[in-house]
């Protein structure tokens, strides 16, 4: 099973007034940025994504979110030219670069072909739509998301692979001359990767361009659901989904015991949950034209839950977040994957307004002493079944 | 046909469907005279108000839903309100309406603007009711888009009891879905730019009709400064204030509206 390091990046530097606003994006006054604080951050969330490479992780990841304080990564594409030359093992993932709210989608697939030479090949590039804020901030019309997400992705991938110069007309964009300088490391691209929120269309695209499918925070139950819809779609295609291209993305919390790791845990896992990740009007999320009407009659049916009203204990039960000694941790993912069929595990550590120390503590005791027991397949099905 | 929405209430408007470029248009239609285009405001997709039954007292009132809008579903190619023009202007070339009164609402409101500054020779009276369309830095309209359904029916109202009344308090699923539907075609025609042509204001000295704009005493949702816009770039225009209405004027003061509107536009 491969592990990857995935970082948010928040700001958990909070005043009281906070609690009575409703969003955590888009609005949030960024006279509430310390600049100070802000520059702390930035290394230190660095720090911890080497030390992630150092560990022995498969993979370091970063996001684009703009105008919010639960990710300070407007663009991902400067923390991968941060971490390019000061790691050495690890993929460095984009998850990704949010290609639908481009105007010029070119300089994306210019970035990411910059990028994977000073990664020496390393790097894997995410796509995304972004999240519904984000066309309020971009001022694009929520309704041509899937469209210009559809038409950027094919006009990267054609400017990552043409070798002569073309010209590109499609609904949303025109451009007469693309001919990128330089072209990526990786033949014939580096690696394309969409995180999906349960959407069906996303899955259909993944399995149509034999793309990796991973899920965001949701309980197991709605994430397994979509993995099995991504498994249908990858062999309506007429392949099997190999379980590494099925990524599996949770908060995770390890200490030597459980007693200690829940008592640590759940202030960051309340804050991420219930602070960072406040979105509590219904446009900042699925503004008019993001989703297709049909598509909000299952949200609304589903009744899932705003992450506001599902309590810390909830979290756990759900499988939103994954907490325990490094043996329950074992135990608990291996569970998953049985139940799951996910080969790639992305692990958020930096959890909400955990310290810089906390954070190191329970990823080293993961790297060391989770991580380890699922790098041998034979082996670690004998240890747990016994 | 649908038995509902032929009925459309005690006031009898017929409701027709018909084809219109690469899709339909259900139109409601009721009332005898001269022929009075009404277009209506978003969310208002459908209805016949008592307003419409009071125009339709002295005009032949012709009520089109826009694509995606109330009984009209969404046409491919129909995505700004240029199209929209167009698409209007071919209904009443397939109507056989050469020359009609436009009253537009809101949403509306701008289309009607803008259709009567392309074709000012198919106007014979303009009325606008709290358009937004122009843009004008530092007045920008109430965001619809992000507001939430309890801060848009704030800004929609002055007196906040009509709202009480009109919505349930506890919308279903399938309300929130129609109501996600039509704010999505909304979304197609005004997202970005913003309620807002920036061409619009250097072409309303086109229109030759007599023209009125109306506006709401209390208008939360468009500043004031587009209504006088409005009056002072259409020539001969006069704004003309309703009171004791928030924006949504034809739901707020059915009755101050319609007399404001027919003062105007049964005038000789």
């Amino acid at each position: 099973m491969k592990f990857n390091l995935f970082h948010l990046m928040p700001y958990p530097y909070l005043p009281e007034e906070y609690d009575d606003f409703p969003v955590s994006a888009l609005i949030w006054p960024n006279k509430h940025f310390d600049p100070k604080l802000g520059h702390e951050l930035y290394h230190r969330y660095l720090d911890e994504l080497e030390l992630g490479d150092q560990l022995g992780f498969d993979g370091i990841a970063v996001n684009e979110h703009h105008q919010t304080l639960y990710g300070l990564m407007p663009s991902p594409n400067l923390m991968v030219a941060a971490l390019a030359r000061r790691t050495t093992q690890a993929k460095i993932m984009v998850l990704g670069n949010q290609i639908a709210l481009r105007k010029y989608p070119i300089r994306i697939a210019e970035e990411i072909a910059m990028l994977d030479h000073l990664t020496d090949g390393r790097l894997v590039s995410g796509f995304v739509r972004g999240i519904g804020w984000e066309y309020f901030n971009q001022n694009i019309s929520p309704s041509q998301s899937r469209a210009r997400f559809n038409e950027a992705h094919d006009l990267i991938i054609k400017a990552w692979t043409s070798e002569e110069v073309f010209e590109w007309v499609s609904e949303h964009f025109e451009f007469r001359y693309v001919n990128i300088w330089p072209r990526p490391l990786q033949e014939p691209h580096p690696q394309v990767y969409v995180p999906g929120t349960g959407s069906k269309e996303t899955m259909a695209f993944c399995a149509r361009h034999r793309y990796p499918y991973s899920a965001v925070f949701a309980p197991t139950k709605a994430v397994k659901r979509w993995f099995d819809t991504y498994r249908e779609a990858c062999e309506e295609e007429g392949y099997k989904a190999d379980p590494e291209s099925i990524g599996f993305t949770v908060p995770i919390y390890v200490a030597d015991t459980d007693a200690e790791a829940h008592e640590k845990a759940k202030a960051h896992v309340e804050w991420l949950f219930h602070k960072g990740l406040k979105l509590e009007m219904p446009s900042i999320l699925n503004p008019p034209g993001y989703v297709s009407p049909a598509s909000l009659e299952g949200l609304l049916r589903a009744g899932v839950k705003a992450f506001q009203e599902v309590s810390y204990e909830e979290l756990v039960d759900l499988g939103y977040v994954l907490v325990g000694s490094p043996e329950t941790l074992v135990d608990k993912i291996e569970d998953l994957r049985g139940e799951m069929g996910f080969g790639s595990l992305s692990a958020l550590m930096s959890i909400g307004d955990m310290s810089h120390e906390e954070t190191v503590r329970s990823m080293r005791l993961f790297a060391e002493q989770v991580m380890p027991k699922f790098r041998e397949p034979a082996a670690v099905s004998g240890g747990v079944a016994g | 046909m649908d038995e509902e929405r032929t009925g459309a209430g005690q006031n009898g408007a017929a409701r027709t469907e018909v084809s219109v470029g690469l899709g339909t248009a259900e139109i409601l239609r009721a009332g005898e005279g001269p022929p009075l285009l009404f277009l209506h405001a978003a969310g208002a997709g459908g209805m016949w108000s008592p307003c419409h039954a009071k125009l339709a007292e002295r005009f032949d009132v012709v009520a089109p839903s826009h694509p995606g809008f109330g009984g009209s579903p969404l046409i491919d190619g129909v995505d700004d309100v240029e199209d929209l023009v167009y698409h209007y202007l071919e209904l009443l070339d397939l109507l056989g309406l050469e020359r009609v009164t436009i009253v537009g609402e809101s949403f509306g409101g701008w289309i009607a603007a803008e259709l009567a500054a392309h074709s000012p020779h198919r106007v014979e009276k303009l009325v606008l009711m709290g358009a937004p369309g122009l843009r004008i830095p530092g007045e920008t309209p109430f965001d619809v888009f992000l507001a939430t359904p309890e801060q848009l029916v704030g800004h929609l109202f002055h007196d906040l009891s009509i709202p009480a009344r009109i919505f349930p308090s506890e919308p279903g699923i399938e309300e929130i879905v129609a109501a996600y539907t039509e704010q999505s075609a909304f979304a197609r025609y005004a997202f970005t730019p913003f309620l807002n042509d920036p061409k619009l204001e250097r072409r309303l000295s086109r229109i030759k009709s007599p023209s009125l704009v109306i506006w709401a005493e209390h208008d939360k949702l468009i500043p004031r400064a587009h209504g006088e816009r409005y009056a002072e770039r259409i020539p001969g225009a006069e704004l003309q204030i309703v009171a004791d209405s928030g924006h949504a004027l034809t739901a707020e003061q059915p009755e101050a509206t319609a007399a404001a509107i027919l003062d105007f536009a049964a005038a000789a």
